[in-house]
C-alpha cells in the first residue's frame, strides 16, 4: 500500500524500514515512505512525532551529533545514503534544507547565495551574478533587494530572510528541498508568498515540507503523510487525506480531536 | 483593580524602617572603595614616577639605557621586551586555543569535551612560579640544545626572517619567554572562544552544513565571522595577562637590558625588571622612581588592552 504503487510518478527518495534513535530514545519506528519526484510531500502530526527527525535523516544532518543513529534504507539516486561511504557534503548539496527560523549567514545578501554555489561550482563573475538574480527572482525577492545586494542579510525582514534562505538552498540546484516548518515564524502575508513559491518550485525540485498548519498541508501538498508517535500512520494524496482518511487516528488529528 | 480599597497612607509612609537605605549605603561604599583603590594606585605610581619623568622627560620611554652607575635610566628595552614576548605569546597561543575551542565544540563527543575542557581550566590554575620553574628546568635547556640550534640552521638562513632566528642559543630569551606566556594564556583564550562558539545558534551551523560545507568551511566562513569581535576580545584578555605576567617570564627571559632582532637573545620585560631590581633600589632614589615610571607604563598598556577587550565584547553584546 505504498504510494508508489498507486502513482506512476517515480520516487526521488525512498525510505525503507527506517528506525532512528536519539541515544536510547527510539524516535522513528520502521518507517517506509516514498517522496515522488516533482511533488510536494506534506508531513503532519503532533509535536515530537518524528516529522522533523525524518527530514534530518534525509540529508544526514543527524550525523553532526554523536549518539544519534539510523538503521534501514534511504534510497536516493540509486544509493543508500545511510551507508558509510556517502560523501555528506555532496549529499547535502543535492538534498537542500530550509529551517523553521530564517538563518541568514553573517554576510551580504549576494554572498549568502554565492557562497553556497562557490562550494560546488566554479562560476565566473557574470554567471554568478546571473545565478544570484535568477534565484532571487524565483523567490520573488529580487525587486526588494536588487539595489542592496551587498548590504548585510540580517537587515532584511523575517519573511525576506526566509525567502533568501530558500533562494540560497535552491541556488546550489539540489534535487530535493526539505523544509522544516518554514513559515511558522512568519506573518500571514509572508507565509502566503512562500506557499505560492512552493507551487512554482516543485516543477524543478522534489519537496518535503513539515508543517503544523493543516491548511497549509492541504493547500501546498500533493501527497500528505500523517506521523504519530514515531510511525507513519497514513500516506495519501492531500485530497483523500483531508476528505476521507482511512485511519481513525488521522481522522481524529485532522478534525482537531488531539494534537 | 479597585484603588479606593487601598489606604493612601500605605503608599507614602515608611513601612519597615530604613534598613533598605542602610544596605544601599554599605554596598555603595564597597563599590566606591574599588574606585578609590584603582585611582589611588594610579596616583601613587604617577607620583612615584615623577622624579624619573622630571629628569629624563618623555624620552624615558624611548631611551635604551639602564645604567645605575651613571644614574641614566630609560624604559625602551623593557617596554620592547614586554611587547615582543606578549605578541609572540599571542601568535603562538591563538592558533592553539582556536584549535582547542573548535575541537571541543565541533568535533569531540560531549563526555570527552567535558574532561578535556576541565583539564584546560586546571592549566589556568597552575601558579605562575611553577611555570617559571618548569620553564627554567625543562624548556630552557630544550631550547638551547635542540630548538634554537635547529631553527638557527634552517629558519636563520631564510631571507627576510633570518635575523629573527640567529644568535647564540642561550635557551633563555624572548622566544622562550613568549612560549611560556603562550602556555599560560592558552586556557583563557580557548575558554572565551569555546563559550562564544557554544553560544552560536545550532540552526545557523546546521544550515551551513546543509549547503554541503565541510567542517573547516563552516568554522572559517560562518563561525569565525559570526564570533569575530568576541574572539578578538578574548585574545585581548589573554594579551593583558601576558603583558603583566612576572614570575614565569623572569625565570626564562635572561634578564638583559637589550633590544635586538634575534628572538634567541636574552632581554627583559617591565615586570621582570621591577621584580629583580625593585627590592634593591633605595626608596626615593632615581632608580626607584624610574622603576615606578616603568610600572606606570605597564599599567597604562595593560589598562588600555583591557579597555579594548571590554569595548569589543560589549559591542557584540549590544548588537545581538
Amino acid at each position: 500500500m505504498t504510494v508508489a504503487e498507486k502513482q506512476p510518478v517515480p520516487a526521488a527518495i525512498s525510505v525503507r524500514n527506517l528506525d532512528f534513535y536519539y541515544g536510547a530514545n527510539h524516535a522513528l519506528k520502521n518507517i517506509s515512505i516514498d517522496f515522488p519526484q516533482g511533488q510536494v510531500t506534506g508531513m503532519i502530526g503532533p509535536s515530537g512525532c518524528g516529522k522533523s527527525t525524518l527530514l534530518r535523516v534525509l540529508n544526514r544532518m543527524y550525523d553532526l551529533y554523536p549518539g544519534q543513529r539510523a538503521t534501514g534504507e534511504v534510497i536516493f539516486d540509486g544509493c543508500n545514503i545511510l551507508g558509510p561511504k556517502v560523501n555528506l557534503n555532496v549529499l547535502r548539496a543535492r538534498v537542500g534544507m530550509v529551517f523553521q527560523k530564517p538563518t541568514p549567514f553573517p554576510m551580504s545578501i549576494y554572498d549568502n547565495i554565492a557562497f553556497g554555489v562557490r562550494l560546488h561550482e566554479r562560476l565566473d563573475r557574470a554567471a554568478m551574478d546571473a545565478r544570484v538574480e535568477d534565484v532571487l527572482r524565483r523567490v520573488a525577492l529580487w525587486p526588494e533587494v536588487r539595489d542592496r545586494l551587498h548590504d548585510s542579510a540580517s537587515a532584511l525582514s523575517g519573511g525576506q530572510q526566509q525567502r533568501l534562505c530558500i533562494a540560497r538552498t535552491i541556488a546550489t540546484r539540489p534535487e530535493v528541498v526539505l523544509l522544516d516548518e518554514p513559515t511558522s515564524a512568519l506573518d500571514p502575508v509572508s507565509t502566503a508568498r512562500i506557499e505560492e513559491l512552493l507551487d512554482e518550485l516543485k516543477t524543478d525540485f522534489t519537496i518535503a515540507i513539515v508543517t503544523h498548519n493543516l491548511q497549509q498541508a492541504a493547500r501546498c501538498a500533493d501527497q500528505v503523510a500523517f506521523f504519530y508517535m514515531g510511525e507513519v500512520v497514513e500516506v495519501d494524496s492531500a485530497d483523500r487525506m483531508f476528505t476521507a482518511p482511512r485511519e481513525n487516528r488521522t481522522q481524529d488529528y485532522i478534525t482537531g480531536r488531539f494534537g | 483593580m479597585d484603588r479606593s480599597a487601598t489606604s493612601p497612607s500605605a503608599l507614602t509612609g515608611v513601612a519597615r524602617g530604613n534598613g533598605d537605605a542602610v544596605f544601599a549605603t554599605i554596598v555603595r561604599c564597597a563599590a566606591v572603595l574599588i574606585l578609590l583603590g584603582l585611582g589611588g594606585m594610579v596616583a601613587v605610581m604617577a607620583w612615584g614616577a615623577r622624579g624619573a619623568f622630571a629628569t629624563f622627560g618623555p624620552a624615558f620611554i624611548i631611551d635604551k639605557a639602564w645604567n645605575p652607575v651613571t644614574q641614566h635610566f630609560g624604559a625602551a628595552a623593557p617596554v620592547f621586551g614586554t611587547l615582543v614576548t606578549a605578541l609572540l605569546a599571542i601568535a603562538l597561543a591563538v592558533p592553539l586555543a582556536f584549535g582547542i575551542a573548535v575541537w571541543l565544540t565541533e568535533i569531540a563527543s560531549a563526555r570527552i569535551a567535558g574532561v578535556i575542557g576541565t583539564l584546560i581550566q586546571l592549566l589556568a590554575a597552575v601558579p605562575s612560579i611553577i611555570f617559571g620553574m618548569w620553564g627554567f628546568a625543562v624548556l630552557v635547556p630544550f631550547m638551547a640544545h635542540y630548538v634554537e640550534p635547529f631553527a638557527g640552521h634552517t629558519l636563520g638562513r631564510v631571507p627576510g626572517i633570518g635575523p629573527l632566528f640567529r644568535g647564540a642559543p642561550y635557551g633563555t630569551g624572548f622566544l622562550t619567554g613568549g612560549m611560556i606566556l603562550a602556555v599560560m594564556i592558552t586556557p583563557f583564550i580557548s575558554a572565551v572562544m569555546r563559550d562564544v562558539f557554544l553560544s552560536m545558534p545550532a540552526v545557523l551551523k546546521e544550515s551551513a552544513y546543509g549547503l554541503g560545507m565541510t567542517r573547516w568551511e563552516v568554522v572559517r566562513r560562518i563561525i569565525l565571522p559570526w564570533s569575530r569581535t568576541s574572539v578578538v576580545g578574548g585574545i585581548m584578555l589573554g594579551l593583558g595577562r601576558a603583558l603583566g605576567e612576572t614570575m614565569a617570564i623572569t625565570f626564562v627571559i635572561g634578564n638583559a637590558n637589550h633590544i635586538g632582532w634575534s628572538l634567541f637573545s636574552p632581554g627583559n620585560t617591565i615586570a621582570s625588571l621591577i621584580a629583580l631590581e625593585f627590592p634593591e633600589s633605595a626608596m626615593g632614589s632615581l632608580k626607584f622612581s624610574s622603576l615606578m615610571a616603568a610600572g606606570f607604563l605597564l599599567m597604562l598598556i595593560s589598562l588600555g588592552t583591557l579597555v579594548c577587550s571590554r569595548l569589543l565584547l560589549r559591542t557584540r553584546a549590544a548588537g545581538r
